[in-house]
């Protein structure tokens, strides 16, 4: 049995295939204008890797933003579900997610089997999304691969006051003018932005193990300052964007499984 | 459902007919539907009352900002949006009641007072349900109103019409408790949405009128099945008619609304008004006391209120509960919060969505309810 998730979320669409018990293949690519389309080309990439077509899968969920306009879907399944099954493969001792992506962030308490307890959701402001480092690497003209490693390296994290995305880029700019060193401010920046998502865990309450997902996740800066806040070990996956879509396969291989018992397949 | 078509077509002329009875010379009455005001008194007096109560229009929220800040209560802002864009039931009252429940609402009042002709009766409603120095202040309220009402008419409202139109309302609430308990059952006759429609066309039918369809709704429900699936309690401070999204997006995930509470826009039907030698008295001990359940959470009877809406849940049997709040009505926001703690203790799946009506939230408010549906249904 072949089975298909995938995610389509605002800023990169991303496709996993599971059968045999194993995750099979993995892709990850931007999520272009057409969604329709970015979802037929993750899901060539996905299959390409192991040979084999969208003919050859059994059966398929989609997930993320994108979900209701994947054309070849058996079935849309939310993306607080799949993270929460995603990461419960993955982590089997997991209680609390903090997904981070391009464009939102949430939190997921889950129980021992992976299914969502509760969660909290911000999809609303920049501000506590990877479009907000986004935005702050540009002021500093880096990579945004770059700004995590310099945030840790930081001794005196500046206090950024600002909750806006908008108005924390003006603070930025206002206090580089001041002299105050690059390492500070993105130490700042990160704390500020940790600060926001720990504040909508306390309000829902967290346990451990604690996984942080999503795009935002591999940022050392982000993972830091929430462990020093939390006071707590954060476990990180290998690749932390691709657990809603292999949350949507796991999910995918039991519903057909279902059907095939019931004999509706 | 024949009833409710019937209503529905009632509903799409109501308007017109107001028109003409007012050209008549009949008064109209328009109020904030909290709870608090005494429709009693204004049928009593020979004017008709209205519910003042629409929302989910962004548009109405918008044209709002020409008055008010943007930092405030979607539902109490749209008032004077539905005003300002000439919505004709809102071009009616000759005299506006707002019950000063909390500042949102008595912002509705000085929206009305400030950019408007009509006369608006402020009816002070203290928060400490358990003061009689509180229950004498409402209690004056309604004698003021009272005044005000025969000043506006002409007519007095005597203990005969009064006691008549507590007998009439007092059906209506036993009607609709009587429709609201059939949901308890496994497949609900009556869908959520048109329950709280129902409510909502309350707010401006003519009594009579409801009340018979009312009764013959009742009986068309108790030989009526409707469909099984995760049953939700939803409540909030507000659920304006015309803002049904939440409604239709559990629709669309298999669910539905089993049992509502809202401080504006439902009927409170819990209970009647026991009839006394002072019947204003009677009111004010309905309205203010001892309604179920007791006024919102923010008052002194948060404990009590809240034991009663989780006995709610029980009695019928909820999947979960969902909290539906406006945008910058920080009072409820702040009572979510509290209220969401003692229902997870209960063991009710709990969540709190917020809403400034605009399309935009659409996609959002589904990913939030289609995950807590699929949440609630693994359990």
């Amino acid at each position: 049995m072949l089975v298909l998730g995938i995610d389509v979320g605002a800023a990169t669409a991303k496709a996993a295939i599971y059968g045999n018990g194993k995750i099979l293949s993995t892709a990850i690519i931007p999520t272009g204008f057409d969604i329709i389309k970015t979802a037929n080309e993750v899901t060539l990439l996905v299959g390409k890797r192991i040979g084999c077509s969208i003919d050859d899968i059994d059966f398929s969920v989609s997930t993320g933003y994108g979900r209701n306009i994947v054309p070849f879907a058996n079935k849309t399944i939310t993306e607080i579900t799949c993270h929460a099954k995603g990461v419960h493969f993955l982590f089997p001792e997991a209680r609390t997610i903090i997904d981070i992506g391009g464009q939102d962030s949430k939190v997921i308490r889950i129980d021992k089997s992976g299914n969502v307890i509760s969660f909290s959701m911000n999809d609303k402001c920049a501000a506590g999304t990877g479009r907000f480092f986004e935005v702050m690497a540009r002021v500093f003209d880096l990579e945004i691969s770059e700004i995590g490693p310099l945030a840790i390296q930081s001794k005196d994290p500046c206090q950024i006051s600002s909750t806006c995305t908008v108005f924390a880029e003006t603070e930025v700019i206002s206090l580089l003018a001041r002299g105050r060193s690059r390492e500070d401010l993105l130490g700042g920046i990160h704390k500020a932005m940790v600060l926001r998502i720990i504040s909508m865990a306390k309000m829902l309450g967290y346990e451990k193990q604690v996984v942080l997902t999503g795009g935002v996740a591999k940022n050392v800066g982000v993972k830091k300052f929430i462990e020093e806040e939390i006071k707590m070990k954060v476990m990180v996956p290998e690749e932390p964007q691709i657990t809603g879509a292999l949350g949507a396969a796991l999910l995918a291989e039991a519903e057909f499984s279902k059907q095939l018992t019931s004999g509706e397949k | 459902m024949g009833t409710i078509n019937t209503l529905s077509t009632y509903l799409e002329r109501r308007v017109s007919d107001l028109v003409r009875l007012k050209k008549e010379g009949k008064k109209v009455v328009g109020y904030v539907p909290g709870g608090f005001m005494p429709e009693e008194l204004v049928w009593a007096s020979g004017a008709i009352p209205i519910g003042l109560n629409k929302g989910g229009n962004y548009e109405a929220v918008l044209k709002s900002t020409e008055f008010l800040p943007r930092f405030f209560d979607t539902f109490s802002r749209s008032q004077i949006g539905y005003w300002a864009l000439e919505d004709p039931l809102y071009r009616l009252p000759d005299l506006v009641v707002v019950p000063s429940t909390d500042k949102s609402i008595e912002t509705i009042a000085s929206c009305w007072e400030l950019w408007t002709e009509t006369k608006v009766f402020k009816l002070g409603v203290p928060h400490n349900v358990e003061s009689d120095h509180a229950f004498q202040y409402y209690l004056e309220g309604l004698h003021l109103l009272k005044e005000e009402l025969e000043k506006l008419t002409g007519n007095s409202i005597t203990e005969a019409k009064l006691r008549k139109e507590i007998d009439l309302s007092n059906r209506m609430r036993l009607l609709l408790r009587k429709i609201s308990q059939m949901r308890k059952s496994e497949r609900p006759p009556i869908s959520g949405k048109d329950f709280i429609k129902l409510n909502h066309a309350s707010f401006y039918t003519d009594r009579d009128y409801m009340l018979t369809n009312l009764e013959s709704l009742s009986k068309e429900l108790s030989e009526k099945d409707g469909k099984k699936g995760p049953r939700i309690f939803l409540i909030g401070s507000s659920m304006a008619e015309g803002d049904y999204k939440v409604y239709d997006l559990l629709e669309s995930a298999g669910a539905d609304v089993v049992v509502e509470d809202f401080s504006e826009g439902i009927r409170p039907y819990w209970g009647e008004i026991e009839i006394s030698d002072d019947l204003i008295l009677a009111l004010a001990d309905y309205y203010f006391k001892k309604r179920t359940p007791l006024p919102a959470l923010f008052r002194p009877s948060t404990e009590e209120r809240s034991a009663f809406l989780l006995k709610l849940a029980k009695d019928f049997s909820v999947n979960g509960i969902i909290w539906y709040s406006m945008l910058y009505r920080e009072s409820y926001d702040i009572e979510g919060v509290y209220f969401g703690r003692q229902a997870e203790k209960k063991g009710f799946p709990f969540i709190k969505i917020v809403t400034d009506y605009n399309p935009a939230e659409n996609f959002s408010l589904q990913t939030r309810i289609s995950a807590f549906i699929e949440s609630i249904t693994v359990r």
